[in-house]
């Protein structure tokens, strides 16, 4: 489904954020990426639908390579690709479903996206979106009088308005109170689970990764320094993710 | 313990000896001023005499009323040139600052050029784009239009410029995920979030042009600055006083309204 191999970043020229970073998310699956801040997992999750150039390596997703896509190839591939972010990023001045129903200007041509020429069954699907996370009430309020957890849930629903064959969730669930936190992580995995969607997830918090990951990729100094099974996650292991330095002397070279 | 309040009252004397310095500062900067001007400070002791005059002059009496219709119709043209001249380069702003914005600049070159080119026409002042203007156009309208017009330009890009900058590329790149294009972030993420702030620009340099459209009058010869100047300079003080007392009417009607517009729409 999604193959990242060899992927390598650098956002001076000399001191690398990714060195060969190399992983596969399967479909149906949550697979959750963990790291200490700064080792690199949000340039990951960006290479993947290329928000962020990357330098070197490949990025297969259903055996196309991101990387070689042209300007409106990539639009293509994006479509299929959702998104969800720390920050939420809605439009806030406008209502639950106009931000839902951004999610399938991908697919639409560009006059009809300026002016908001949505179909019925755009519409109806957005609508159908916000009932599946629990937010069908608030489709005409406006973002910015939304709770956090109901913007994240916002937030997915415009993912899912794009069909995508994988959601990309940067830190979802960082800026989010416990209760929140179990209602979107809840929501991801029933994704995975119900609808046979990717969930890719960057996350900080370990015992969120080992409640609700099936694969855990383990991020130091822009390495791979774990990749299994959640089962495999192991105390020794997580000490080994977040010690300092817990990588191969090669990345140190570029340290000293 | 004693060492600290001595610590104290140091720091406290230190701040006290700035201030003094300041003021004095001040002070010789003024003094050396008025010598170099040859300017003569105890004439500001007779400042009540000069007022009493004007107050005595300009006071509107029986005889101005009947330039009140006059008056009135030339004030709405003003307006309406200011009202003209702050819509027009709003939306050429607009689409300057879309292009010039760091954040969404198709080329970097394109934003320095928009920059240069905004930031030449702010600085030049009204006054000087409305008598060069008045080489080529006359005295008429039109002439006081596109010196608002220029001056606008000039400040309201790099004020959309500014606010577009900050909106930051988060939001943006949150659109461009879902394979939205260019035009569609643009209409569909940009403007429905800074439609508040391009609002409150835009209200405050209409507020900004009405006073500015007086001067401009004065100098292309319409509206009510040319009649102000018209009334000064035929001695009819009282009638000149009464444009005073319109133009300040109606701008602190404009800024009124704007404030009522701002808060509705926040």
């Amino acid at each position: 489904m999604l193959t990242v191999n060899h992927l390598a970043k650098s956002y001076d020229g000399e001191k690398k954020s990714l060195t060969d970073v190399s992983f596969s998310v399967h479909p149906g699956e949550v697979t959750v990426i963990i790291g200490p801040s700064g080792a690199g997992k949000t340039t990951i999750l960006r290479s993947i639908n290329q928000l962020i150039r990357d330098d070197d390596g490949e990025i297969l997703f259903d055996d196309t390579d991101m990387r070689q896509l042209n300007r409106s190839q990539l639009r293509r591939a994006r479509c299929r690709i959702g998104m969800i972010f720390q920050n939420y990023n809605l439009i806030e001045p406008l209502t639950a479903i106009e931000n839902v129903l951004h999610g399938c200007l991908g697919t639409k041509s560009n006059l009809a996206g300026i002016f908001s020429l949505y179909s019925n069954r755009e519409k109806e699907t957005a609508l159908k979106l916000l009932e599946k996370v629990g937010l069908k009430d608030f489709a005409y309020q406006q973002c910015r009088n939304l709770s956090g957890g109901q913007k994240q849930r916002v937030g997915i629903a415009r993912a899912l308005m794009q069909h995508p064959k994988i959601i990309l969730c940067d830190e979802p669930i960082a800026s989010l109170d416990p209760k929140s936190t179990i209602t979107v992580m809840d929501i991801l995995r029933d994704l995975a689970i119900n609808d046979g969607i990717s969930v890719l997830i960057n996350l900080h918090q370990v015992d969120i990764a080992r409640e609700y990951a099936d694969h855990v990729i383990g991020i130091n100094n822009g390495q791979v320094v774990f990749d299994d099974r959640t089962q495999a996650l192991s105390d020794a292991a997580i000490t080994g993710i977040y010690q300092k330095g817990a990588v191969p002397e090669r990345s140190l070279v570029h340290e000293f | 313990m004693n060492s600290n309040v001595e610590e104290m009252n140091d720091f406290f004397t230190k701040k006290r000896f700035k201030l003094t310095l300041l003021i004095v500062i001040l002070g010789a900067a003024y003094i050396g001023a008025s010598m170099g001007l040859g300017f003569q400070s105890h004439s500001l002791l007779n400042i009540q005499d000069g007022i009493a005059w004007l107050i005595q002059n300009f006071i509107p009496n029986e005889a101005s009323k009947g330039y009140w219709h006059e008056i009135v119709q030339q004030l709405l043209r003003t307006f309406l040139v200011a009202v003209a001249a702050t819509s027009c380069a709003a939306v050429i702003s607009l689409f300057l600052a879309v292009i010039g914005a760091k954040t969404l600049t198709p080329a970097i070159t394109i934003s320095w050029v928009i920059r240069g080119f905004s930031s030449l026409l702010r600085n030049i002042p009204i006054v000087a784009w409305a008598m060069i203007l008045l080489f080529s156009f006359k005295q008429n309208d039109l002439t006081g239009f596109l010196a608002l017009f220029f001056m606008t330009l000039g400040f309201l890009t790099r004020a959309f410029m500014e606010t577009i900058e900050d909106f930051g590329t988060e939001k943006i790149q949150a659109l461009q995920a879902t394979g939205a294009t260019y035009l569609q972030v643009i209409f569909q993420g940009l403007l429905p979030e800074i439609a508040v702030a391009l609002m409150s620009w835009i209200l405050y340099m209409i507020e900004n042009n009405v006073r500015d459209a007086t001067l401009v009058g004065l100098l292309t010869g319409t509206g009510v600055g040319f009649i102000f100047n018209l009334y000064f300079k035929s001695l009819r003080y009282g009638a000149a006083g009464l444009v005073v007392l319109s133009v300040i009417i109606l701008v602190v009607t404009v800024e009124l309204i704007s404030n009522l517009i701002g808060r509705l729409l926040s």
